[in-house]
Protein backbone atom coordinates (compact mmCIF):
# COMPACT_ATOMS: atom_id res chain seq x y z
CA UNK A 1 0.00 0.00 0.00
CA UNK A 2 2.86 2.64 0.99
CA UNK A 3 4.67 1.30 -1.96
CA UNK A 4 1.72 2.58 -4.14
CA UNK A 5 1.23 5.65 -2.25
CA UNK A 6 4.94 6.54 -2.50
CA UNK A 7 4.65 5.68 -6.25
CA UNK A 8 1.62 8.07 -6.90
CA UNK A 9 3.79 11.02 -4.42
CA UNK A 10 5.59 13.61 -6.52
CA UNK A 11 5.20 16.24 -3.62
CA UNK A 12 9.19 16.42 -2.82
CA UNK A 13 9.67 18.32 -5.98
CA UNK A 14 9.38 21.96 -6.06
CA UNK A 15 5.71 23.09 -7.82
CA UNK A 16 7.61 24.35 -10.90
CA UNK A 17 8.81 20.88 -11.75
CA UNK A 18 5.44 19.34 -11.56
CA UNK A 19 4.11 21.78 -13.71
CA UNK A 20 6.45 21.38 -16.16
CA UNK A 21 6.37 17.36 -15.93
CA UNK A 22 2.71 17.44 -16.19
CA UNK A 23 2.87 19.80 -19.30
CA UNK A 24 5.06 17.79 -20.40
CA UNK A 25 2.95 14.63 -20.06
CA UNK A 26 -0.34 15.81 -21.51
CA UNK A 27 1.17 17.29 -24.47
CA UNK A 28 2.48 14.09 -25.13
CA UNK A 29 -0.52 11.83 -24.65
CA UNK A 30 -2.53 15.12 -27.31
CA UNK A 31 0.35 15.10 -29.58
CA UNK A 32 -0.91 12.54 -32.35
CA UNK A 33 -4.21 14.65 -32.46
CA UNK A 34 -1.68 17.32 -34.46
CA UNK A 35 -0.74 17.32 -37.41
CA UNK A 36 2.81 15.56 -38.06
CA UNK A 37 5.35 13.85 -40.00
CA UNK A 38 5.92 10.27 -39.66
CA UNK A 39 9.10 10.98 -39.10
CA UNK A 40 8.50 13.14 -36.33
CA UNK A 41 5.98 10.08 -34.73
CA UNK A 42 8.54 7.62 -35.00
CA UNK A 43 11.65 10.19 -33.42
CA UNK A 44 8.98 10.15 -30.59
CA UNK A 45 8.42 6.34 -30.08
CA UNK A 46 12.22 6.02 -30.30
CA UNK A 47 12.53 8.13 -27.42
CA UNK A 48 10.21 6.90 -25.67
CA UNK A 49 11.47 3.37 -25.77
CA UNK A 50 15.13 5.30 -24.82
CA UNK A 51 14.06 6.97 -21.66
CA UNK A 52 12.78 3.47 -20.63
CA UNK A 53 16.03 2.09 -21.20
CA UNK A 54 17.66 4.99 -19.97
CA UNK A 55 15.72 4.22 -16.60
CA UNK A 56 16.45 0.77 -16.39
CA UNK A 57 20.33 1.90 -16.13
CA UNK A 58 19.27 4.69 -14.29
CA UNK A 59 18.50 2.20 -11.29
CA UNK A 60 21.90 0.48 -11.43
CA UNK A 61 23.90 2.91 -13.21
CA UNK A 62 22.72 6.01 -11.91
CA UNK A 63 21.65 5.70 -8.24
CA UNK A 64 24.23 2.33 -7.55
CA UNK A 65 26.96 4.01 -9.85
CA UNK A 66 27.98 1.01 -11.31
CA UNK A 67 29.03 2.05 -14.75
CA UNK A 68 26.85 -0.53 -17.04
CA UNK A 69 27.70 -0.89 -20.91
CA UNK A 70 26.23 -4.11 -21.80
CA UNK A 71 22.37 -3.54 -21.84
CA UNK A 72 21.55 -4.04 -25.26
CA UNK A 73 22.00 -7.45 -24.59
CA UNK A 74 18.81 -7.60 -22.90
CA UNK A 75 16.94 -5.63 -25.48
CA UNK A 76 18.16 -8.77 -27.53
CA UNK A 77 16.59 -10.79 -25.40
CA UNK A 78 13.61 -9.47 -25.15
CA UNK A 79 13.42 -8.82 -28.74
CA UNK A 80 14.02 -12.45 -29.87
CA UNK A 81 11.85 -13.93 -27.36
CA UNK A 82 9.16 -11.96 -28.70
CA UNK A 83 10.17 -12.66 -32.03
CA UNK A 84 10.59 -16.23 -32.07
CA UNK A 85 7.60 -17.15 -30.05
CA UNK A 86 5.46 -14.87 -32.11
CA UNK A 87 6.79 -16.29 -35.26
CA UNK A 88 7.10 -20.17 -34.47
CA UNK A 89 3.86 -20.35 -32.09
CA UNK A 90 1.53 -17.35 -32.19
CA UNK A 91 2.45 -16.38 -28.64
CA UNK A 92 0.71 -13.20 -28.13
CA UNK A 93 3.11 -10.16 -27.09
CA UNK A 94 1.38 -9.72 -23.30
CA UNK A 95 2.55 -13.39 -22.85
CA UNK A 96 5.94 -13.77 -24.08
CA UNK A 97 7.28 -10.08 -23.00
CA UNK A 98 7.08 -11.17 -19.14
CA UNK A 99 8.94 -14.60 -20.50
CA UNK A 100 11.47 -12.70 -22.27
CA UNK A 101 11.80 -10.31 -18.99
CA UNK A 102 12.50 -13.87 -17.00
CA UNK A 103 14.61 -15.00 -19.93
CA UNK A 104 16.82 -11.99 -19.42
CA UNK A 105 16.35 -11.44 -15.27
CA UNK A 106 17.71 -15.27 -15.28
CA UNK A 107 20.75 -13.97 -17.35
CA UNK A 108 21.25 -11.29 -15.42
CA UNK A 109 21.49 -13.44 -12.17
CA UNK A 110 24.11 -15.78 -14.29
CA UNK A 111 26.06 -12.91 -15.37
CA UNK A 112 25.89 -10.47 -12.75
CA UNK A 113 26.76 -12.25 -9.88
CA UNK A 114 30.55 -12.89 -11.06
CA UNK A 115 30.69 -9.75 -12.49
CA UNK A 116 29.53 -7.63 -9.37
CA UNK A 117 32.68 -8.93 -8.23
CA UNK A 118 34.92 -6.37 -9.97
CA UNK A 119 34.41 -3.20 -9.54
CA UNK A 120 34.83 0.89 -11.71
CA UNK A 121 36.05 0.37 -14.84
CA UNK A 122 36.82 -3.58 -14.69
CA UNK A 123 33.29 -3.79 -14.46
CA UNK A 124 32.49 -1.87 -17.17
CA UNK A 125 34.24 -3.45 -19.64
CA UNK A 126 33.01 -6.75 -18.49
CA UNK A 127 29.41 -5.54 -19.19
CA UNK A 128 30.89 -5.00 -22.90
CA UNK A 129 32.56 -7.87 -23.40
CA UNK A 130 29.20 -10.10 -22.03
CA UNK A 131 26.85 -8.37 -24.26
CA UNK A 132 29.21 -8.78 -27.53
CA UNK A 133 29.81 -12.41 -26.69
CA UNK A 134 25.89 -12.68 -26.55
CA UNK A 135 25.71 -11.05 -29.94
CA UNK A 136 28.66 -13.14 -31.30
CA UNK A 137 26.59 -15.91 -30.38
CA UNK A 138 23.17 -15.05 -31.97
CA UNK A 139 24.86 -13.95 -35.24
CA UNK A 140 25.80 -17.73 -35.81
CA UNK A 141 22.48 -19.05 -34.13
CA UNK A 142 20.54 -20.34 -36.99
CA UNK A 143 17.45 -21.29 -34.80
CA UNK A 144 17.14 -17.25 -34.82
CA UNK A 145 18.34 -16.54 -37.78
CA UNK A 146 21.72 -16.57 -37.59
CA UNK A 147 23.07 -13.16 -38.79
CA UNK A 148 19.55 -12.42 -40.96
CA UNK A 149 17.89 -12.34 -38.02
CA UNK A 150 14.15 -12.77 -37.83
CA UNK A 151 11.15 -11.33 -40.19
CA UNK A 152 7.83 -10.23 -38.76
CA UNK A 153 5.26 -10.73 -41.29
CA UNK A 154 2.39 -8.50 -40.72
CA UNK A 155 0.81 -9.91 -43.79
CA UNK A 156 -0.05 -12.79 -42.00
CA UNK A 157 -2.08 -10.65 -38.95
CA UNK A 158 -5.09 -8.60 -39.16
CA UNK A 159 -3.73 -5.18 -37.39
CA UNK A 160 -4.95 -4.07 -35.24
CA UNK A 161 -3.89 -6.84 -33.55
CA UNK A 162 -3.70 -5.42 -29.98
CA UNK A 163 -3.05 -9.11 -28.77
CA UNK A 164 0.05 -9.41 -30.86
CA UNK A 165 0.88 -6.28 -30.52
CA UNK A 166 0.65 -5.94 -34.81
CA UNK A 167 -0.37 -2.26 -36.15
CA UNK A 168 -0.21 -0.29 -39.27
CA UNK A 169 -0.47 2.80 -37.90
CA UNK A 170 2.25 4.16 -35.61
CA UNK A 171 0.01 6.00 -33.33
CA UNK A 172 -0.92 2.89 -31.79
CA UNK A 173 2.67 2.39 -31.03
CA UNK A 174 2.87 5.23 -29.83
CA UNK A 175 0.07 5.23 -26.70
CA UNK A 176 1.45 1.76 -26.25
CA UNK A 177 4.77 2.69 -25.83
CA UNK A 178 3.66 5.78 -23.59
CA UNK A 179 1.52 3.92 -21.43
CA UNK A 180 4.82 2.03 -20.32
CA UNK A 181 6.38 4.93 -20.32
CA UNK A 182 4.54 6.96 -17.45
CA UNK A 183 4.30 3.08 -15.45
CA UNK A 184 8.02 3.82 -15.68
CA UNK A 185 8.18 6.71 -14.84
CA UNK A 186 5.90 5.83 -11.30
CA UNK A 187 8.08 2.84 -10.53
CA UNK A 188 11.04 4.87 -10.52
CA UNK A 189 9.69 7.23 -8.26
CA UNK A 190 8.98 4.73 -6.21
CA UNK A 191 12.02 2.95 -6.48
CA UNK A 192 14.07 6.14 -5.62
CA UNK A 193 12.29 6.48 -2.13
CA UNK A 194 12.42 2.76 -1.52
CA UNK A 195 14.90 0.82 0.63
CA UNK A 196 16.77 -0.61 -2.26
CA UNK A 197 17.42 3.41 -3.61
CA UNK A 198 18.51 4.72 -0.87
CA UNK A 199 20.78 1.71 -0.03
CA UNK A 200 22.14 2.03 -3.46
CA UNK A 201 22.85 5.33 -3.10
CA UNK A 202 24.73 4.89 0.01
CA UNK A 203 26.76 1.95 -2.17
CA UNK A 204 27.76 4.32 -4.83
CA UNK A 205 28.91 6.70 -2.32
CA UNK A 206 31.46 4.60 -0.03
CA UNK A 207 30.52 0.74 -0.17
CA UNK A 208 32.54 -0.24 3.58
CA UNK A 209 30.37 2.56 5.23
CA UNK A 210 27.41 0.61 2.99
CA UNK A 211 28.23 -2.49 4.27
CA UNK A 212 28.80 -1.05 7.99
CA UNK A 213 25.32 0.04 7.93
CA UNK A 214 23.82 -3.61 6.99
CA UNK A 215 23.49 -3.37 3.42
CA UNK A 216 24.51 -6.88 1.70
CA UNK A 217 26.48 -5.02 -1.35
CA UNK A 218 26.75 -7.70 -3.70
CA UNK A 219 23.14 -8.69 -3.53
CA UNK A 220 21.90 -5.26 -3.23
CA UNK A 221 23.86 -4.92 -6.60
CA UNK A 222 22.93 -8.13 -8.21
CA UNK A 223 18.98 -7.41 -7.46
CA UNK A 224 19.06 -3.90 -8.71
CA UNK A 225 20.63 -5.13 -11.82
CA UNK A 226 17.70 -7.54 -12.78
CA UNK A 227 15.60 -4.57 -12.34
CA UNK A 228 17.26 -2.61 -14.93
CA UNK A 229 17.29 -5.76 -16.98
CA UNK A 230 13.76 -6.13 -16.75
CA UNK A 231 13.06 -2.93 -18.09
CA UNK A 232 15.12 -2.97 -21.16
CA UNK A 233 14.21 -6.54 -21.83
CA UNK A 234 10.16 -4.99 -21.76
CA UNK A 235 10.93 -2.12 -24.26
CA UNK A 236 13.40 -4.95 -26.44
CA UNK A 237 10.09 -6.97 -27.00
CA UNK A 238 8.10 -4.01 -27.69
CA UNK A 239 11.02 -2.94 -30.33
CA UNK A 240 10.43 -6.43 -31.88
CA UNK A 241 7.11 -5.72 -32.60
CA UNK A 242 7.57 -2.47 -33.36
CA UNK A 243 10.45 -2.80 -35.62
CA UNK A 244 9.37 -6.38 -37.16
CA UNK A 245 12.84 -7.17 -38.19
CA UNK A 246 15.37 -7.30 -35.89
CA UNK A 247 18.86 -8.71 -36.37
CA UNK A 248 22.08 -9.00 -33.80
CA UNK A 249 23.65 -5.97 -35.22
CA UNK A 250 20.43 -3.39 -34.73
CA UNK A 251 19.48 -4.96 -31.28
CA UNK A 252 22.56 -6.20 -29.33
CA UNK A 253 25.46 -3.82 -30.90
CA UNK A 254 27.06 -1.79 -28.45
CA UNK A 255 26.48 1.74 -29.81
CA UNK A 256 22.73 0.92 -28.25
CA UNK A 257 24.68 -0.38 -24.95
CA UNK A 258 26.36 3.19 -24.71
CA UNK A 259 23.79 5.63 -25.89
CA UNK A 260 21.73 4.01 -23.09
CA UNK A 261 24.45 5.01 -20.79
CA UNK A 262 25.31 7.89 -22.33
CA UNK A 263 21.17 9.61 -22.35
CA UNK A 264 20.91 8.59 -18.49
CA UNK A 265 24.58 10.39 -17.82
CA UNK A 266 23.87 13.34 -20.05
CA UNK A 267 20.27 14.10 -18.61
CA UNK A 268 21.64 13.54 -14.82
CA UNK A 269 22.61 9.70 -13.46
CA UNK A 270 20.84 9.24 -10.25
CA UNK A 271 17.83 11.51 -10.77
CA UNK A 272 14.14 10.69 -11.83
CA UNK A 273 14.14 13.19 -14.95
CA UNK A 274 17.62 12.80 -16.17
CA UNK A 275 17.23 9.70 -18.30
CA UNK A 276 14.34 11.39 -19.92
CA UNK A 277 16.37 14.73 -20.28
CA UNK A 278 18.85 12.92 -22.09
CA UNK A 279 16.53 11.07 -24.04
CA UNK A 280 15.04 13.69 -25.36
CA UNK A 281 17.83 16.12 -26.11
CA UNK A 282 20.16 13.08 -27.95
CA UNK A 283 17.60 10.84 -29.62
CA UNK A 284 15.92 13.68 -31.82
CA UNK A 285 19.53 14.84 -32.49
CA UNK A 286 20.30 11.72 -33.81
CA UNK A 287 17.80 11.02 -35.83
CA UNK A 288 18.10 14.47 -37.17
CA UNK A 289 21.37 13.83 -38.04
CA UNK A 290 21.25 10.36 -39.62
CA UNK A 291 18.11 12.06 -41.50
CA UNK A 292 20.61 15.31 -42.64
CA UNK A 293 24.47 13.83 -42.38
CA UNK A 294 23.80 10.55 -43.26
CA UNK A 295 22.74 10.73 -46.90
CA UNK A 296 25.95 12.26 -47.76
CA UNK A 297 28.53 10.22 -48.04
CA UNK A 298 31.61 10.11 -45.58
CA UNK A 299 29.82 11.78 -42.86
CA UNK A 300 27.85 8.41 -41.49
CA UNK A 301 29.92 8.29 -38.05
CA UNK A 302 29.37 11.73 -37.52
CA UNK A 303 26.96 10.63 -34.63
CA UNK A 304 29.70 8.59 -32.75
CA UNK A 305 31.63 11.79 -32.70
CA UNK A 306 29.30 13.88 -31.23
CA UNK A 307 28.60 10.85 -28.37
CA UNK A 308 32.61 10.79 -27.75
CA UNK A 309 32.23 15.30 -27.52
CA UNK A 310 29.42 14.67 -25.14
CA UNK A 311 30.63 12.18 -22.52
CA UNK A 312 34.11 14.48 -22.27
CA UNK A 313 32.04 17.29 -22.00
CA UNK A 314 29.92 16.09 -19.19
CA UNK A 315 33.26 14.20 -17.55
CA UNK A 316 34.79 17.70 -17.78
CA UNK A 317 32.32 19.88 -16.46
CA UNK A 318 29.08 18.39 -14.48
CA UNK A 319 29.29 14.56 -13.83
CA UNK A 320 26.04 15.26 -13.02
CA UNK A 321 24.84 16.74 -16.44
CA UNK A 322 21.86 18.64 -17.11
CA UNK A 323 19.67 17.72 -13.57
CA UNK A 324 22.82 18.31 -12.18
CA UNK A 325 23.45 21.87 -13.45
CA UNK A 326 19.40 22.65 -12.43
CA UNK A 327 19.96 21.20 -9.18
CA UNK A 328 22.97 23.53 -8.32
CA UNK A 329 21.81 26.54 -9.87
CA UNK A 330 18.83 26.00 -7.09
CA UNK A 331 20.77 25.47 -4.27
CA UNK A 332 23.16 28.36 -4.73
CA UNK A 333 19.87 30.43 -4.89
CA UNK A 334 18.03 28.89 -1.87
CA UNK A 335 21.64 29.23 0.12
CA UNK B 1 30.12 -13.90 29.49
CA UNK B 2 31.07 -10.39 29.08
CA UNK B 3 29.30 -8.38 26.05
CA UNK B 4 32.36 -7.84 23.71
CA UNK B 5 34.94 -10.30 23.85
CA UNK B 6 37.64 -9.90 21.61
CA UNK B 7 40.51 -12.92 22.11
CA UNK B 8 44.29 -13.19 20.44
CA UNK B 9 43.43 -11.01 17.78
CA UNK B 10 46.18 -10.92 15.11
CA UNK B 11 45.75 -8.79 11.88
CA UNK B 12 48.54 -9.64 9.17
CA UNK B 13 48.55 -7.04 5.83
CA UNK B 14 51.03 -8.59 4.27
CA UNK B 15 54.61 -8.97 6.23
CA UNK B 16 52.83 -5.71 8.54
CA UNK B 17 51.44 -7.27 11.63
CA UNK B 18 48.58 -4.30 12.29
CA UNK B 19 47.01 -6.30 15.73
CA UNK B 20 48.78 -8.31 17.52
CA UNK B 21 47.37 -11.15 20.14
CA UNK B 22 44.74 -8.88 21.11
CA UNK B 23 43.07 -9.63 23.96
CA UNK B 24 39.91 -7.48 25.53
CA UNK B 25 36.64 -7.30 26.30
CA UNK B 26 33.51 -5.18 27.15
CA UNK B 27 30.92 -5.15 29.28
CA UNK B 28 27.18 -4.31 28.61
CA UNK B 29 26.92 -0.59 29.56
CA UNK B 30 30.58 0.39 29.80
CA UNK B 31 32.06 3.14 27.61
CA UNK B 32 35.40 2.65 26.46
CA UNK B 33 38.40 4.22 25.06
CA UNK B 34 40.87 3.34 22.72
CA UNK B 35 44.10 5.30 22.24
CA UNK B 36 47.18 5.22 21.24
CA UNK B 37 49.81 7.05 18.39
CA UNK B 38 49.14 6.97 14.64
CA UNK B 39 49.74 3.87 12.96
CA UNK B 40 49.01 1.99 15.94
CA UNK B 41 46.33 -0.13 14.67
CA UNK B 42 43.03 1.24 16.71
CA UNK B 43 41.01 1.79 13.27
CA UNK B 44 42.54 -1.52 11.93
CA UNK B 45 41.18 -3.26 15.11
CA UNK B 46 37.56 -1.12 14.70
CA UNK B 47 37.47 -2.86 11.16
CA UNK B 48 38.13 -6.30 12.55
CA UNK B 49 35.94 -6.00 14.93
CA UNK B 50 33.10 -4.66 12.76
CA UNK B 51 34.03 -7.45 10.11
CA UNK B 52 35.14 -4.96 7.08
CA UNK B 53 38.54 -7.07 7.60
CA UNK B 54 38.58 -10.92 7.60
CA UNK B 55 41.06 -11.52 10.53
CA UNK B 56 44.14 -13.25 10.60
CA UNK B 57 43.85 -15.10 14.01
CA UNK B 58 41.87 -15.04 17.36
CA UNK B 59 37.99 -14.53 17.98
CA UNK B 60 35.77 -11.98 18.67
CA UNK B 61 32.02 -12.72 20.06
CA UNK B 62 29.71 -10.33 20.27
CA UNK B 63 26.69 -10.47 22.91
CA UNK B 64 27.06 -14.13 23.40
CA UNK B 65 27.73 -15.09 19.34
CA UNK B 66 30.82 -15.71 17.56
CA UNK B 67 30.90 -12.65 14.91
CA UNK B 68 34.57 -13.57 14.12
CA UNK B 69 33.78 -14.94 10.18
CA UNK B 70 30.70 -13.16 9.65
CA UNK B 71 31.02 -10.21 7.00
CA UNK B 72 30.56 -6.44 7.86
CA UNK B 73 26.66 -6.25 6.95
CA UNK B 74 25.79 -9.59 8.79
CA UNK B 75 27.85 -7.91 11.97
CA UNK B 76 25.77 -4.21 11.41
CA UNK B 77 22.58 -6.21 11.35
CA UNK B 78 23.26 -7.77 14.74
CA UNK B 79 23.46 -4.94 16.20
CA UNK B 80 27.29 -3.30 16.06
CA UNK B 81 27.09 0.00 14.34
CA UNK B 82 30.35 2.19 13.47
CA UNK B 83 32.02 5.99 12.38
CA UNK B 84 34.18 6.57 9.92
CA UNK B 85 37.35 8.07 10.97
CA UNK B 86 37.22 10.34 7.10
CA UNK B 87 34.36 9.54 6.04
CA UNK B 88 31.60 11.77 7.33
CA UNK B 89 28.10 10.64 5.20
CA UNK B 90 27.35 10.65 1.45
CA UNK B 91 27.56 14.08 -0.11
CA UNK B 92 24.91 13.60 -2.52
CA UNK B 93 22.14 13.01 0.13
CA UNK B 94 20.46 15.32 2.32
CA UNK B 95 21.50 14.76 6.29
CA UNK B 96 18.07 13.17 6.40
CA UNK B 97 18.41 11.20 3.86
CA UNK B 98 21.79 10.01 5.18
CA UNK B 99 20.03 8.79 8.53
CA UNK B 100 17.27 7.30 6.92
CA UNK B 101 19.95 4.74 5.43
CA UNK B 102 21.04 3.77 8.80
CA UNK B 103 17.05 3.78 9.69
CA UNK B 104 16.26 1.38 6.30
CA UNK B 105 18.22 -1.22 8.37
CA UNK B 106 15.43 -2.22 10.93
CA UNK B 107 12.22 -1.32 8.19
CA UNK B 108 11.16 -1.62 4.65
CA UNK B 109 8.57 0.98 5.07
CA UNK B 110 10.03 4.53 3.92
CA UNK B 111 7.16 6.63 6.07
CA UNK B 112 8.96 4.48 9.44
CA UNK B 113 12.38 5.23 8.34
CA UNK B 114 11.83 8.89 7.54
CA UNK B 115 10.27 9.06 11.19
CA UNK B 116 12.53 7.68 13.09
CA UNK B 117 15.30 9.52 11.10
CA UNK B 118 13.66 12.68 12.33
CA UNK B 119 13.34 11.84 15.92
CA UNK B 120 17.36 10.78 15.99
CA UNK B 121 17.98 14.02 14.22
CA UNK B 122 16.37 15.98 17.14
CA UNK B 123 17.76 14.04 19.81
CA UNK B 124 21.09 14.98 18.33
CA UNK B 125 19.78 18.23 18.12
CA UNK B 126 21.03 18.70 14.39
CA UNK B 127 17.03 18.35 12.90
CA UNK B 128 17.27 22.14 11.73
CA UNK B 129 20.29 21.02 9.71
CA UNK B 130 18.03 17.88 8.06
CA UNK B 131 17.24 19.09 4.55
CA UNK B 132 20.24 20.78 3.97
CA UNK B 133 23.24 18.33 2.31
CA UNK B 134 26.12 17.39 4.11
CA UNK B 135 28.91 19.17 2.23
CA UNK B 136 26.71 22.64 3.52
CA UNK B 137 27.25 22.01 7.10
CA UNK B 138 29.96 23.04 9.03
CA UNK B 139 32.54 19.93 10.59
CA UNK B 140 30.94 20.02 14.10
CA UNK B 141 27.49 19.28 12.71
CA UNK B 142 28.74 16.88 9.79
CA UNK B 143 30.23 14.82 13.11
CA UNK B 144 26.87 14.71 14.97
CA UNK B 145 25.38 13.22 11.17
CA UNK B 146 27.39 10.70 11.06
CA UNK B 147 26.60 9.87 15.03
CA UNK B 148 23.11 10.24 13.92
CA UNK B 149 23.66 7.62 11.03
CA UNK B 150 25.21 5.11 13.05
CA UNK B 151 22.80 4.81 15.47
CA UNK B 152 20.10 5.25 13.12
CA UNK B 153 20.41 1.30 13.25
CA UNK B 154 19.33 0.72 16.85
CA UNK B 155 22.56 -0.52 17.80
CA UNK B 156 23.82 -2.09 20.97
CA UNK B 157 27.40 -1.47 20.53
CA UNK B 158 28.89 1.94 18.67
CA UNK B 159 32.36 1.86 17.92
CA UNK B 160 33.21 5.63 17.14
CA UNK B 161 36.48 6.37 15.20
CA UNK B 162 37.75 10.17 15.76
CA UNK B 163 34.14 12.00 15.60
CA UNK B 164 36.06 14.83 17.82
CA UNK B 165 38.77 15.28 15.48
CA UNK B 166 39.23 18.82 13.96
CA UNK B 167 36.51 20.38 16.61
CA UNK B 168 37.10 23.64 18.97
CA UNK B 169 36.69 23.20 22.55
CA UNK B 170 33.28 24.18 22.89
CA UNK B 171 32.34 21.74 19.59
CA UNK B 172 34.41 19.06 21.52
CA UNK B 173 31.81 19.86 25.01
CA UNK B 174 29.20 19.40 22.19
CA UNK B 175 29.65 16.63 20.78
CA UNK B 176 30.79 14.91 24.31
CA UNK B 177 27.55 15.43 25.68
CA UNK B 178 25.95 14.01 22.43
CA UNK B 179 28.25 11.07 23.29
CA UNK B 180 26.94 10.85 26.90
CA UNK B 181 23.40 11.20 25.85
CA UNK B 182 23.98 7.84 23.21
CA UNK B 183 25.49 5.97 26.02
CA UNK B 184 22.94 7.14 29.29
CA UNK B 185 19.94 7.44 27.78
CA UNK B 186 19.73 5.38 24.72
CA UNK B 187 21.81 2.84 26.94
CA UNK B 188 24.19 1.84 23.89
CA UNK B 189 26.96 0.63 24.75
CA UNK B 190 30.20 2.76 23.02
CA UNK B 191 33.86 2.24 22.21
CA UNK B 192 35.66 5.49 20.53
CA UNK B 193 38.89 5.72 19.05
CA UNK B 194 40.21 9.53 20.50
CA UNK B 195 43.54 11.54 20.31
CA UNK B 196 41.40 14.63 21.66
CA UNK B 197 42.95 13.05 25.72
CA UNK B 198 40.52 15.74 26.67
CA UNK B 199 37.26 13.89 25.83
CA UNK B 200 38.74 10.38 26.41
CA UNK B 201 39.61 10.92 29.81
CA UNK B 202 36.83 12.26 30.95
CA UNK B 203 34.34 10.58 29.71
CA UNK B 204 35.87 6.86 29.62
CA UNK B 205 34.88 4.39 32.16
CA UNK B 206 38.08 2.28 30.93
CA UNK B 207 40.84 2.90 28.40
CA UNK B 208 42.84 0.34 26.26
CA UNK B 209 46.09 1.70 24.52
CA UNK B 210 47.37 0.43 21.42
CA UNK B 211 51.43 1.04 20.63
CA UNK B 212 52.99 -0.96 17.44
CA UNK B 213 49.75 -3.17 17.24
CA UNK B 214 49.86 -4.08 20.68
CA UNK B 215 48.03 -3.32 23.75
CA UNK B 216 50.16 -2.11 26.10
CA UNK B 217 47.76 -1.20 29.00
CA UNK B 218 44.66 -1.10 29.92
CA UNK B 219 42.87 0.71 32.71
CA UNK B 220 40.51 3.38 34.44
CA UNK B 221 41.52 7.08 32.93
CA UNK B 222 43.43 8.03 35.93
CA UNK B 223 45.95 4.66 36.35
CA UNK B 224 46.20 4.96 32.29
CA UNK B 225 47.39 9.06 32.11
CA UNK B 226 50.08 7.69 35.04
CA UNK B 227 51.57 4.45 33.11
CA UNK B 228 55.08 5.29 32.74
CA UNK B 229 54.41 2.63 29.49
CA UNK B 230 51.62 4.90 27.76
CA UNK B 231 53.20 7.84 28.64
CA UNK B 232 56.59 7.06 27.19
CA UNK B 233 54.77 5.85 23.56
CA UNK B 234 51.85 8.47 23.60
CA UNK B 235 50.99 10.30 25.96
CA UNK B 236 54.63 12.13 26.74
CA UNK B 237 55.93 14.05 29.49
CA UNK B 238 54.45 17.51 28.16
CA UNK B 239 50.81 15.87 28.83
CA UNK B 240 51.21 14.71 32.36
CA UNK B 241 52.86 18.20 33.57
CA UNK B 242 50.44 20.60 32.03
CA UNK B 243 47.48 17.48 33.53
CA UNK B 244 49.17 17.26 36.95
CA UNK B 245 45.51 16.57 38.68
CA UNK B 246 43.34 18.26 35.76
CA UNK B 247 41.29 16.55 33.62
CA UNK B 248 41.08 13.27 35.18
CA UNK B 249 40.13 14.89 38.42
CA UNK B 250 37.24 17.33 36.54
CA UNK B 251 35.75 13.63 35.52
CA UNK B 252 31.64 14.05 36.47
Amino acid sequence: MEAIRNALDFSDFPRLDLIVAGSVGIAFIIFPLFPHSSFAMSTMIQFLMFSLYGMGWNTIGGYGGQVDLGKAQYVGIGAYTTAVMLILWDVPFWVSMPIGMCFSVVWSFIIGYPLFRLKGHYFAIATIATSLVLKDIFEVWDFVGAARGLEISPIKYHPPDFLRLIFKEDVYYFYVILGFFFLGVLYMNWFRKSRLGFQLRSIKDNEDVARSLGINVHWAKVKTYAIATAFVSMVGSFHACYIKSIEPEDTMSLDISILIALMAMLGGAGSLWGPIIGAGILIPLKSYLKEWLGAQAGMVGIDLILYALIIMVISAFEPRGVWGIVEKIRRRKRN
Amino acid sequence: MAFLEVHNLTKDFGGLRANSNITFSAKRGELIGLIGPNGAGKTTLFNCISGLHPVTSGRIIFDAEDITKLKAHEVAQRGLARTFQVYVASGDLTVIENVMVGCFMRTHLRSRAKARASEILKDLSIDDTADYLVTELPVAAQKRVTMATAIASDPKLLLLDEVAAGLNPNEIDEIMASIRHVHDDMGITVMLIEHVMELVMKISHRVIVLDYGEKIAEGDPEAISKDPRVIKAYLGERYVQEHEGGIVGSKE
